[in-house]
């Protein structure tokens, strides 16, 4: 079936965001009856190009070929018009109507101005029917279970009669059965002649449904070919691409002394399953998976910003490990959220007094207010030390540069001089100097003897940082790697047999 | 028909736990005193809720949507004020001064929709705006004085087929029209989605704006419906007409299991049943010649549980806190472990 | 980076506007007044304005708080008058226990509203409607419809006097202004509150203690309501259920609303509450000065709520 002709060809897209290049020369060809790979790290692109696909963006260069023919995907409507149909990763689910209502909310069939139900259950019957789904029209979402609202979402991009039908991570919160179901669905979608794009951060589950791929890094296409030419970690190279090992910033070390926290098989359910580990003082520890495989919900559960099913989380207190709860933790932790601007900081909110948001018991003056003259010296203090540009510690924290907001998050933490980080995407969205500055800033947290956890995306990153590597995959950690260890170890932990890579 | 939803005996009772306490209020006023299980008094309950429910009905559709409309009082004084006013001093015959009323009560609602839809203004705060300020209006244009009905109109108020008065049968026309509506067509369904979730709504592609401009709209026309309705009951209009009147609607709307997050509850049996848990209670305490204050008291009571009930069934209220066993064991937690719970 | 970016200007000119359009409507009406009715600024009506807005603002400022971290209390004039019922029936142990009881009830039904939003989760608007309709119920209960009147001599005494020509009631705002000031600006509460109504996940970050910030501004609300409570009962000499009638949440309302005090959460201040509370007041008593009709002054505060909503939407740049 790979020898038809081209059902789309998306051919050298480039996107532009004012001066910020989002894709420059993204190719993909897709065919009929065949389930496309489209894999990339985290900002390599895929998602532009799908929005651009889907119309809701608009390219600055190159040519979208359906059939053959060159087409114009000015709008959603549009894109569901030219046959193509997105399954999104987050379920857009009304759950107190019915799964026919969820399938055809937006076309509903009527009579005489009523809604037809009879017409409507047929339809959405057919489509069930196809794919499998033992659930009625009748019932309602809210009583039905992840797979099956899955199912229900896939239900609504097949009313459209899709050509191509776009799965982004689909099977990010759906259980091992579920998603069984769902490839079925993709092989019984494929033998009808549609055309699959998969997206996903799960190698294994690419190499099962999938019999072509297309790699994206940095905005363009690297490599597409049939699946068969390709090996599991040869994906992850051609996704991270030629990492360029920069110097370590610190030489790495075994883990010495007593530890100073130790994670006990915690786990929540359909996130984190029996994570175990420990820190020891003054190492940096990397949590190394790639997205969605669990490491920012280690990092969030162990705070309490995220629930907890089990487990145990011991902190070293008065000389001995002592219980404590994940609320509690997060009073000895400095916690640098991946979502800087949404979670981190207080953008209208002037710098000093983000700086003092955590340290209030070192700004007070008398009579136990916040004495504005010392909030104010003590910002400035952690500006010169950490070279946070600023025209005054008065400005709003929305008014500086990525770097300098997120060295802000810093000072506050620092402030609190804790013994435990955690770093979360730390460098996300930084320029290479202010990328170099935050990490410098860890090693320096690390020889001043507080425990790092950081997790990131970036492999040099990792590398010129940590002491040692916890593999994270599907909320489980499978391994563990010395800080010695070099990228093509690291590379191949995450392609590993039967994981998610 | 029923809405289509799984309708097991569990579900029900989830979805009408106050038909128990309908039954409950029903037996003990009906032991309590001599006659509230009659017929007669049945017909005088349904007879005096009958503005009620046609306001509750607007009310129902905004909140079924997931927005509140707390003008519809003031909506309804002022719809009613025009119509008493052109047929007292401009001679204008009935049926014409009352179409004016429905017209104007559509008309304000579109105001009302335009300022939450057009102006993107938190509808609490704008209906809160054009509550006081179509009152004023109306107070002013009556002088706050009480105007009685030409005698032609007034004598409306007594009109019945058979034992049953032609404002419940009003009420039941509209109360059926608005459950059609809701359940049967496709605004109906769209209303009900953007309750389920306004960003999911737009995202699957329906027209959010128009269908709450909508409901608005329908809102300010049922409330001048019922501000008709009760003007003729009372045979006047006076400063009081629809005051408290949103309250009202809305707790009979929350009451009727009807959820305040939006999307969730239908308007038969709800309205129905929501207010005649107030009407029995107004009634029945009436004739057991208690403090009249008490009403109120038990009103509000009543509310704040169904309030509880509600946020529970939408899922607001969880567990916020998992108490796990505090053992210090291998495979075992710690201490209590907090969720992250997003403000309401 | 320097430079103010397109957000900031935006920022500005909310504030200016804000500020700039209350502060040229109150001039314009000032000056209305001297041309049209000199009576208006005779010292008697100055200082009768000023008692006028001191039990407002005060409620106003308990409304702020909570507005701040995002809520809003519809029960404060509701919690009012039962306050000063409930205080006037303890009058008679003594004037500090009724003045002690009227604050204490206040901050009790506050607290049952924190409880209820805070822990529970329930949304404040419900919550307060609801705690409105069962107090205002009770209050009318209580007191039968009728007004209370007995109170000790001294009570008047000491809440109607005028040291230094000052009356007393103005007094308090004053003390009030100043104390919720501090709280707000100088205070880790003030801080944690801000942040929480700004962004409440970023607050759990940063390790705000959420449930207990919001519990308290329903407390400190319902005590400002008892304060408010004692200063009204002193002016009217008489405490009844119609001390909360409806049209004082309306006017709370809008004092704050005109005030700068966002409905959204994490912005305003307690001074504006303050100048909103006068600003309302203004507007009546010029309004009735002038002869128009007090419903017409309804229809004015309507009109003036919804049109600085909507200043405060068009102004506000995407601030976050």
């Amino acid at each position: 079936m790979s020898m038809d002709k081209p059902v789309l060809e998306l051919v050298d897209i480039h996107k532009r965001f004012g001066s910020a290049v989002a894709l420059a020369g993204a190719s993909l060809t897709l065919r009929a009856g065949e389930a496309h790979a489209l894999m990339g790290a985290n900002g390599a692109g895929k998602s532009t190009l799908m929005n651009i696909l889907g119309g809701i963006l608009q390219r600055s260069e190159g040519q979208i070929r359906l059939g053959g023919t060159a087409i114009e995907i000015a709008s959603p409507r549009d894109a569901r018009r030219h046959g193509i149909s997105f399954v999104h990763q987050e379920l857009n689910m009304l759950p107190s109507m019915t799964v026919a209502e969820n399938v055809l909310i937006d076309e509903l069939p009527t009579q005489g101005g009523f809604v037809s139900r009879k017409r409507m259950r047929e339809r959405v019957a057919a489509i069930l029917e196809r794919l499998g789904c033992r659930f009625s029209p009748d019932d309602t979402v809210e009583t039905l279970g992840m797979g099956d609202r899955q199912m229900v979402e896939v239900a609504r991009a097949l009313a459209s009669d899709p050509r191509i039908l776009i799965f982004d991570e689909p099977t990010s919160s759906l259980s091992e059965r579920e998603k069984r179901r769902l490839f079925e669905v993709i092989g019984r979608l494929k033998a009808a002649g549609t055309a699959v794009v998969y997206i996903t951060h799960f190698l294994d589950e690419i190499f099962e449904t999938c019999e072509r791929v297309t790699v994206m890094r940095n905005g363009q296409t690297v490599t597409s070919g049939p699946l068969a030419d390709y090996r599991p970690h040869d994906i992850v190279t051609h996704m991270l691409g030629d990492v360029k090992l920069e110097e370590r910033l610190r030489p790495p070390r075994a883990p010495e002394g007593e530890p100073v926290l130790e994670v006990d098989r915690i786990s929540r359910q359909g996130a984190l399953d029996g994570v175990s580990f420990r820190l020891h003082p003054g190492e940096i520890v990397g949590l190394w998976g790639l997205l969605g495989s669990g490491r920012t919900e280690i990092l969030r559960a162990l705070v309490g910003l995220d629930g907890l099913d089990e487990g145990a989380i011991r902190l070293r207190k008065d000389g001995r490990l002592q219980p404590v709860a994940p609320g509690d933790l997060h009073a000895e932790v400095g916690f640098v959220t991946e979502d800087r601007r949404g979670e981190g900081l207080l953008l209208p909110l002037p710098v000093a007094s983000n700086i003092s948001f955590a340290n209030f018991d070192k700004v007070l003056g008398p009579l136990g207010l916040i004495d504005r003259k010392r909030e104010r010296r003590f910002g400035e203090a952690f500006a010169e030390r950490l070279k946070i540009k600023l025209h005054a510690i008065s400005q709003p924290v929305r008014t500086l540069s990525g770097g300098n907001q997120q060295k802000v998050v810093f000072a506050r933490w620092l402030g609190t001089a804790p013994r435990l980080f955690f770093l979360d995407e730390p460098t996300r969205g930084l320029d290479v100097g202010a990328k170099g500055e935050i990490l410098k800033l860890t090693a320096a947290l690390a020889e001043g003897g507080a425990s790092v956890l950081l997790a990131s995306s970036e492999l040099e990153e990792m590398m010129s940082l940590c002491d040692r590597y916890l593999i994270v995959q599907r909320g489980r950690i499978v391994g563990e790697l010395p800080g010695t260890a070099d990228k093509e170890t690291l590379m191949q932990a995450l392609s590993g047999p039967g994981t998610g890579a | 028909m029923r809405d289509n939803q799984s309708t097991s005996f569990g579900q029900l009772a989830r979805r009408h736990g106050f038909l128990i306490v309908l039954v409950a209020i029903f037996a003990v006023f009906t032991l309590a005193t001599d006659h509230f299980a009659t017929f007669g008094n049945f017909i005088a309950m349904l007879h005096a809720m009958a503005p009620v429910v046609v306001m509750s009905c607007g009310m129902a559709l905004v909140v079924l949507a997931g927005k509140l409309d707390i003008s519809i009082g003031s909506v309804a004084f002022l719809s009613s004020t025009f119509a008493v006013l052109l047929m007292n001093n401009h001679g204008v015959p009935p049926v014409v001064a009352f179409a004016v009323t429905l017209a104007a009560g559509a008309a304000l609602g579109a105001l009302n929709g335009f300022i939450v839809v057009g102006l993107g203004i938190n509808p609490l705060i704008a209906t809160l705006g054009t509550m006081i300020a179509l009152r004023g209006v109306a107070l002013q244009l009556t002088n706050a004085v009480l105007i009685p009905l030409p005698e032609s109109v007034r004598s409306l108020g007594n009109l019945s087929i058979g034992p049953i008065f032609v404002d419940i049968l009003v009420a039941a026309v509209v109360v059926i029209a608005a459950d059609q509506l809701h359940r049967r067509t496709v605004f109906g369904r769209q209303l009900n989605a953007i309750g389920n979730g306004e960003e999911v709504a737009a995202k699957i592609g329906i027209p959010v704006g128009r269908r709450v401009f909508v409901a608005f709209v329908l809102s300010g026309l049922f409330a001048s419906i019922g501000g008709i309705m009760s003007l003729i009951q009372v045979g006047s209009i006076s400063a009081y007409l629809g005051r408290g009147m949103e309250f009202t609607a809305v707790a009979v709307v929350v009451v009727g299991g009807i959820s305040l997050f939006g999307g969730r509850g239908t308007i038969l049996p709800g309205v129905v049943l929501g207010a005649l848990t107030f009407e029995m209670i107004a009634n029945g305490l009436n004739q057991m010649s208690a403090n009249p204050y008490a009403y109120r008291l038990v009103t509000g009571a009543i509310i704040f549980v169904a309030m509880y009930v509600d946020a529970m069934k939408s899922g607001r209220i969880r567990s916020r806190r998992k108490k796990l066993a505090v053992r210090d064991e291998p495979g075992r937690s710690t201490g209590t472990i907090a969720e992250t719970t997003s403000r309401p | 980076m320097l430079a103010l970016t397109a957000e900031d200007r935006g920022a500005l000119l909310r504030k200016a506007v804000v500020v700039l359009v209350p502060l040229v409507v109150a001039l314009a009406l000032l000056a209305v007044m001297q041309w049209q009715a000199p009576n208006f600024f005779r010292p008697n009506n100055l200082i009768n304005i000023l008692v006028q807005t001191s039990s407002l603002g005060v409620m106003a400022i308990g409304m702020c708080i909570v507005m701040i971290g995002g809520g809003i209390d519809l029960s404060i004039p509701a919690n009012m008058a039962f306050s000063a019922v409930i205080g006037a029936l303890a009058m008679r142990w003594g004037v500090p226990v009724g003045i002690a009881v009227m604050l204490l009830t206040g901050a009790g039904i506050g607290l049952f509203n924190g409880v209820a939003v805070a822990i529970f989760g329930m949304t404040p608007f419900v919550v307060t409607l609801a705690t409105m309709t069962v107090v205002g119920g009770a209050t009318v209960w209580i007191t039968n419809s009728q007004s209370i009147s007995d109170f000790p001599e001294i009570f008047f005494d000491i809440m109607l006097a005028r040291p230094g020509g000052i009356p007393v009631s103005v007094i308090i705002l004053l003390v009030v202004a100043v104390i919720a000031s501090m709280v707000m600006s100088s205070t880790v509460f003030g801080r944690w509150l801000y942040a929480v109504g700004l962004n409440p996940k970023a607050a759990r970050v940063a390790r705000v203690p959420l449930e207990r910030v919001l519990l308290l501004t329903y407390v400190i609300s319902g005590l400002l309501a008892g304060l408010a409570a004692a200063m009204l009962t002193a002016r009217l000499g008489s405490a009844s259920a119609n001390l909360g009638n409806d049209g004082v949440v309306l006017d709370i309302v809008s004092a704050c609303v005109v005030g700068g005090i966002s409905i959204y959460g994490g912005s305003g201040r307690p001074i504006g509450a303050v100048l909103g509370a006068l600003f309302i007041i203004l507007i009546g008593n010029s309004l009735n000065q002038l002869g128009v009709s007090y419903f017409m002054n309804l229809v004015v505060k309507g009109v003036a709520i919804v049109a600085f909503i909507c200043l405060d939407r068009i102004t506000a740049g995407r601030a976050r």
